[in-house]
């Protein structure tokens, strides 16, 4: 009996968000080709979670469970869920394009001789029941309607933020099967020595999905606050211009830009800052932009999504106020 | 310290792409094409472990068309010693898995401590031949490593691994492969003596005849998944300028807009 | 009686004697600077025998005739005066010795009498006060007002009181030859007659004599030691210098020297001095320390580690250390110099020690150094070189510069924008390419900055429709277009620089061109004065040029007041480099309500944006910015805006205006873009 899986991400007893994502979407998939929505959770002690994956559509979860597995290692892992897979045979195995979810996909794929699309954007079944995946390609600047072999499981990874999940409901109960894996030592090989966890700081600029960036504009290292506390209510980090690195407002490692660092926001708000084009060559592929400039002809208006030609200092604070009481809502 | 990059040419990050007329395939007319900018870092570390250790080979394995070469002189300009070039027609037009098993037969037969890559080669971003290589090769893989400590008896390496809000710090027994990220190092720029004698290192042209594998295995006809129909992201939209009397109107309809417009807040 | 003199009237007959004593430095001089010429002859081959009339010309004009002394008026008049004073006394000097030794004993002629004897007593008289006046004012320059550009060594004194000396005990002597002899013909000579009646009206004549013998002694001992001191003391200057005029570099001065047989060559730039050729090693010893280079340098200015003055002495002293083993080992072994250099192992490191790195990068090659130097010493070609070993052989540059590279190699931009969307600025234009209309008269030779900085793509616009209201008949490359290589060669890069000069050589060659117009000053530089060696032969002018000459033959009409006031901002690679002073000013001066105004450093003097010699691509992390030097110079000038005909002069100004938040009271335009304004 074949089945769409949802290889299910968790961190800390936490099932990752792009997790339901993609079970909001799998549903749809499984509902088109007949077949039951499953989840597979893989750790020490994951059984909690599965009634959560049931909320969000799966309707049967595998909970693979062992010692060895309570922390992720790619060689645990993999057979763990390999095993599992080449004894279920589901038709499709999706899972989350993290930096843990494209490193388990790959091996899998590798392991089970099947076919893998990464960070894919959409996913859909044709008429015969094959999975077709969207995907971009050159960072995006085209996108490929990717097809497989007919080796099963299809696999496919999930960019985050991008599918849709399902509202959840707490009356789906899910069946629960129990895995008990075969992994010995030899095949996990790794081993994890430490977790520096660097959550409780900023992420770095480059991981960042929200930057908040100020330049010569901002006058003074003193008034980089207004940024921070934008920041915060973003969950964004700050960042700076040439200008701004150069007059020692700001450490280099915050400088965006050419000399600086490449960074790829989904939202890059740029306040008081021209836009010269080393700066543009270091932000331009930033999903949104946002220009804040008193100088309407600043070339970095032509970058932005959206533009404020006003007074930084009279729009950021305002700004951040209206951000938090969006948050709140 | 036997140490092998696998390398791809890519089109350079600036290089505009575009799918030709029928959709089915990329353009590369007048592109720039680049060592992969992962694949930098993976050089550079097995160049910097080289001179480390004081001993050692760095042999770069690429599988690509006869351009390709340009990026292998790189990479022996930089300080590798060796290149094996998988360059047949057979080759062209494969997903990672296709990639990974023509790599695997031709490093099989060769002598490694150390197998790096670079972590996706940035022109099909698949972010899958490391692990898919070390499957085949049956070694262990670690996938985007930010830094790379050889133990003192060169047999096992500790490295920092990149995951979201973390990094971890993971210890393996050599032989291993690992893929390279950014933050590993600073990729050295090829001096010009480095680049006369990259002339005359040894380049050494593999066909799928000396692998032993059918046509059938790699390529295009090897290929697990295959790309049916090439498309362009919708054209960015020309920027708004936010409208408002007041700074503070300005502020709440640009929250507004990014919240319900752009959906990024 | 015939006006003449007793040759050693009361010394007596020592001429023996004297030509004993002479012989001694006048040996010592020989055998040293023999080898100080072996020294400089461990520096590497250059040709600088051709063009053997300019060098003459040069040698006359400017060693001479000091004109570049002469720049700094009061220090230039100074060193006339020592220097012409010297030159006349030793020719007077030599003319005595001539008739004693030459034409009196062979011939039995002697000429130094009547009224050739007058004359010459009058003339030698007077240079010797010149000469004094010169000296006093040296000292009152270098000992009371102290200049920032002098420093101060103790050869500088003892070489200033040796002169003094020497000429003071000549007027001694004299004096005291007049005073006791009382010629009828003594007024000839006014200083010593001074001379005579203020120290000897009162002695006896006994007391004159003595005093005339014990001087006479002296005056002769001063002079042989001044002989001997030369090599070993700022007085080689006098050979070296003149050596430096001879041998200047002759070729247009920012054509850098390229490196030959890149495929066979083992090292590539200056590491070591032997890198050096035997005219740079010549020129470390032709520097007088006179301080025009630091004087004028951008980055000295702006406090950054750079001063080209130290640099040449810095590379002097480590020359001087080397040299002293060469020597050592050429004394003991007769070894040749560079056997004897390559064995001394415990030297300083030229980079790193001698020179160190934030020196060599800080340089903007503006060229001030050479310009002004009065004696043509290269200072920042050495820097240039020494740039060229860091980057081909050591790869080692700041980070943003390995970017740059980067870029440029990938893109052919330094931006590392897309080399595809190079033509993009011009589609709207709708401006042909040779591709699409090879006829074209001229290349339109856009560059990096004009094709994709966003300030710049105004002027390229602005250009194309000057030329096209001009009925001017030209094509761009577009996406063809490369990027001229300048950056990459002023960064040390000379194999990225040839590559990318091949490509456009061959693009243009391709395309049949012959005339080319650049919108950038380094564009212009680099194709007009270094792509022909490299078989890249074209006209080419820089806009200002052809505009200045549409604008002479009527064919750009202006309808629009523009009523400004303009200080024109002279870009190094135009101006000082390629001497085009007058065309953008020309240009300017003709637009309707322009009143063009001249900021204090101008022309010649035209101080750099700072973004010049690869600095464009490079942080400005110390001392102050430079283009926040020559805002002030704005200031001080105050007009309404500052013309360039420079992309990079353009975007270090509008930042500059901008940074330092003068953006309500002064503008940076580009000159083209006011033309069409202009043109309404």
């Amino acid at each position: 009996m074949a089945g769409i899986w949802v290889y299910a991400e968790h961190r800390d007893g936490t099932i990752r968000k792009v997790t339901f994502e993609i079970l909001g979407e799998a549903k749809k998939l499984a509902e088109q080709k007949g077949e039951e929505l499953c989840a597979v959770l893989v750790g020490a002690d994951v059984e909690g979670m599965a009634s959560k994956l049931g909320a969000y559509g799966a309707e049967r979860v595998y909970c693979v469970e062992a010692e060895s597995l309570s922390g992720y290692t790619t060689g645990g892992f993999t057979k763990a869920l390999s095993d599992l897979v080449q004894q279920e045979k589901p038709s499709i195995l999706l899972l989350g394009a993290t930096a843990n979810g494209k490193d388990l996909s790959a091996r899998v794929a590798g392991r089970l001789k099947v076919g893998l699309a990464t960070d894919c954007t959409g996913i859909a079944v044709d008429d015969a029941g094959t999975l077709q995946a969207r995907r971009p390609m050159f960072a995006g600047k085209v996108y490929a309607e990717v097809s497989f072999s007919d080796v099963t499981p299809q696999m496919a990874s999930i960019r985050p933020n991008v599918l849709l999940a399902l509202e959840p409901d707490e009356t789906r109960k899910p069946e629960v099967i129990k895995i008990t894996p075969d992994v010995k030592p030899e095949d996990i090989r790794i081993a994890v020595k430490d977790i520096m966890k660097t959550g409780g700081e900023k992420p770095d600029l480059t991981e960042a999905e929200i930057i908040v960036s100020g330049g010569r504009g901002m006058k003074g290292p003193e008034n980089y606050h207004i940024l921070e506390e934008l920041a915060d209510v973003l969950s964004g980090v700050v960042g700076a211009s040439r200008a701004a690195v150069d007059a020692g407002w700001r450490p280099q490692s915050d400088q965006v830009g050419q000399s600086g660092k490449v960074v790829t926001p989904n939202l890059y708000i740029a306040a008081g800052i021209s836009g010269s084009i080393q700066h543009l060559a270091g932000m331009g592929t930033s999903k949104v932009i946002v220009a804040i400039n008193k100088d309407p002809e600043a070339p970095i208006f032509k970058k932005a999504d959206y533009g404020v030609v006003d007074d930084l200092f009279k729009v950021v604070p305002p700004l951040t106020e209206q951000v938090k009481k969006l948050k709140a809502e | 310290m036997e140490i092998i990059v696998c390398l791809k040419q890519v089109p350079d990050t600036e290089a505009e792409i575009r799918p030709t007329p029928d959709n089915t395939e990329i353009n590369y007319e007048g592109i720039k094409f680049v060592m992969n900018v992962y694949d930098e870092y993976a050089v550079e570390e097995a160049l910097q472990i080289k001179e480390r250790v004081g001993e050692g080979t760095v042999t770069i394995v690429t599988l690509g068309p006869e351009r390709a070469v340009e990026s292998i002189r790189t990479a022996l300009a930089m300080g590798a010693d060796k290149a094996v070039h998988l360059d047949d027609p057979a080759f062209g037009g494969g997903d990672a898995y296709s990639t990974a098993k023509a790599l695997a037969k031709a490093i099989e037969g060769m002598s490694y401590d150390i197998i790096f890559c670079g972590k996706q080669a940035i022109d099909d971003d698949l972010a899958q031949g490391g692990n898919i290589l070390g499957e085949f090769l049956n070694l262990p893989s670690i996938t985007g490593i930010v830094k790379f400590d050889l133990s003192e008896d060169k047999k096992k390496a500790t490295v920092q691994r990149q995951i979201e809000g973390g990094i971890e710090v993971l210890e393996v027994s050599l032989p291993a492969v690992f893929t390279a990220t950014k933050g590993l190092n600073e990729p050295r720029y090829p001096s010009l003596p480095g680049i006369m004698k990259a002339k005359k290192k040894e380049l050494k042209p593999i066909k799928l005849a000396d692998l032993g594998l059918s046509e059938e295995e790699v390529g295009k006809k090897g290929a697990q998944i295959q790309v049916l129909k090439f498309s362009l992201p919708p054209v960015r939209q020309a920027g708004t300028i936010v409208g408002g009397d007041t700074p503070e109107e300005k502020a709440e309809n640009l929250a507004k807009l990014l919240r319900e417009e752009a959906k990024v807040i | 009686m015939l006006p003449a003199r007793e040759i050693l009237w009361n010394a007596g007959d020592v001429r023996v004697v004297v030509y004993i004593l002479a012989a001694i430095p006048i040996l010592i001089f020989a055998y040293t600077l023999y080898e100080r010429i072996r020294l400089w002859r461990i520096g590497g081959q250059e040709r600088r025998l051709d063009q053997l009339g300019a060098r003459v010309r040069s040698l006359i004009t400017v060693a001479l005739g000091h004109t570049r002394t002469l720049r700094y008026r009061y220090p230039g008049i100074m060193h006339l005066f020592i220097f012409w004073g010297f030159a006349i006394l030793f020719l007077g000097t030599l003319t005595i010795f001539v008739q004693e030794d030459i034409t009196l004993p062979i011939w039995g002629i002697t000429f130094l009498h009547g009224d050739f004897y007058l004359f010459y007593s009058l003339i030698l008289d007077l240079m010797g006060l010149l000469a004094i006046i010169g000296v006093l004012m040296a000292l009152t320059r270098r000992y009371i007002w102290r200049p920032a550009m002098l420093d101060n060594k103790a050869d500088d004194a003892i070489t200033l009181a040796l002169l003094l000396a020497i000429l003071v005990t000549g007027f001694v002597v004299e004096g005291a030859r007049l005073a006791a002899q009382q010629p009828p013909w003594g007024r000839w000579s006014p200083v010593g007659w001074v001379s005579a009646s203020l120290f000897f009206s009162e002695a006896t004549s006994h007391g004159v004599k003595t005093i005339h013998k014990v001087f006479w002694w002296v005056h002769l001992g001063l002079a042989f030691t001044f002989i001997g001191y030369i090599t070993y003391s700022r007085l080689l200057h006098i050979i070296s210098s003149a050596l430096s005029i001879f041998f200047r570099n002759l070729n247009p001065p920012a054509a850098l020297r390229p490196i030959e047989d890149m495929e066979e060559a083992e090292t590539f730039g200056a590491g070591k001095l032997e890198d050096f050729t035997w005219v740079d090693l010549l020129q470390l010893d032709a520097c007088t320390r006179c301080g025009r280079c630091q004087d004028n340098c951008p980055a000295t200015f702006t406090e950054k580690p750079l001063n080209p003055k130290k640099v040449i002495q810095d590379l002097k002293l480590l020359f001087q250390e080397k040299g002293k083993r060469v020597i050592a080992d050429m004394r003991v072994w007769g070894v040749k110099g560079e056997k004897a250099s390559a064995s001394s192992s415990q030297e300083r490191a030229m980079i790193g020690e001698a020179i160190l790195e934030d020196e060599i990068w800080s340089c903007t090659t503006c060229g001030a150094c050479i310009d002004h130097c009065p004696v043509f010493i290269e200072p920042y070609p050495k820097l240039l070189e020494m740039r060229r070993y860091l980057t081909l052989m050591e790869s080692r540059f700041p980070p943003e510069v390995q970017l740059a590279f980067r870029n440029m190699e990938n893109n052919s931009n330094p931006w590392g924008i897309g080399a595809s969307t190079r033509g993009d600025w011009a589609k709207e234009l709708e401006v042909r390419t040779l591709a699409e209309d090879a006829d074209a008269e001229f290349l339109l030779y856009v560059g990096c900055a004009g094709s994709f900085d966003d300030l710049n793509k105004r002027v390229s616009e602005a250009m194309v429709r000057i030329l096209r209201a001009a009925g001017v008949n030209f094509g761009i490359l577009g996406r063809e277009e490369g990027c001229c290589g300048d950056s990459a060669r002023r960064l040390g890069n000379e194999y990225l620089f040839q590559i990318m000069a091949q490509q456009n050589i061959e693009v243009m060659k391709g395309y049949n061109v012959k005339k080319i117009i650049t919108l950038c000053p380094h564009g212009y530089n680099a194709l007009k004065n270094e792509y022909p060696l490299f078989g890249g032969e074209f006209e080419v002018y820089h806009y200002t040029e052809i505009l200045a000459d549409l604008i002479a033959q009527g064919r750009i009409k202006f309808s629009k007041e523009l009523n400004l006031e303009v200080a024109y901002h002279d870009s190094c690679y135009l101006g000082r480099h390629n001497h085009i002073y007058d065309p953008p000013r020309k240009i300017l001066r003709t637009l309707p309500g322009v009143r063009l105004v001249e900021m204090e450093r101008s022309r010649e003097k035209g101080f750099c944006c700072g973004a010049g010699g690869g600095r464009m691509w490079m942080e400005e992390h110390l001392g102050t910015r430079i283009n926040h030097a020559r805002i002030e110079d704005v200031v001080k000038c105050n007009p309404q805006l500052v013309g360039t005909a420079c992309p990079f002069c353009y975007t270090m100004l509008v930042d500059g205006i901008k940074e330092k938040e003068l953006e309500d009271r002064y503008r940076a335009r580009d000159i083209a873009e006011l033309v069409r304004e202009a043109m309404g």
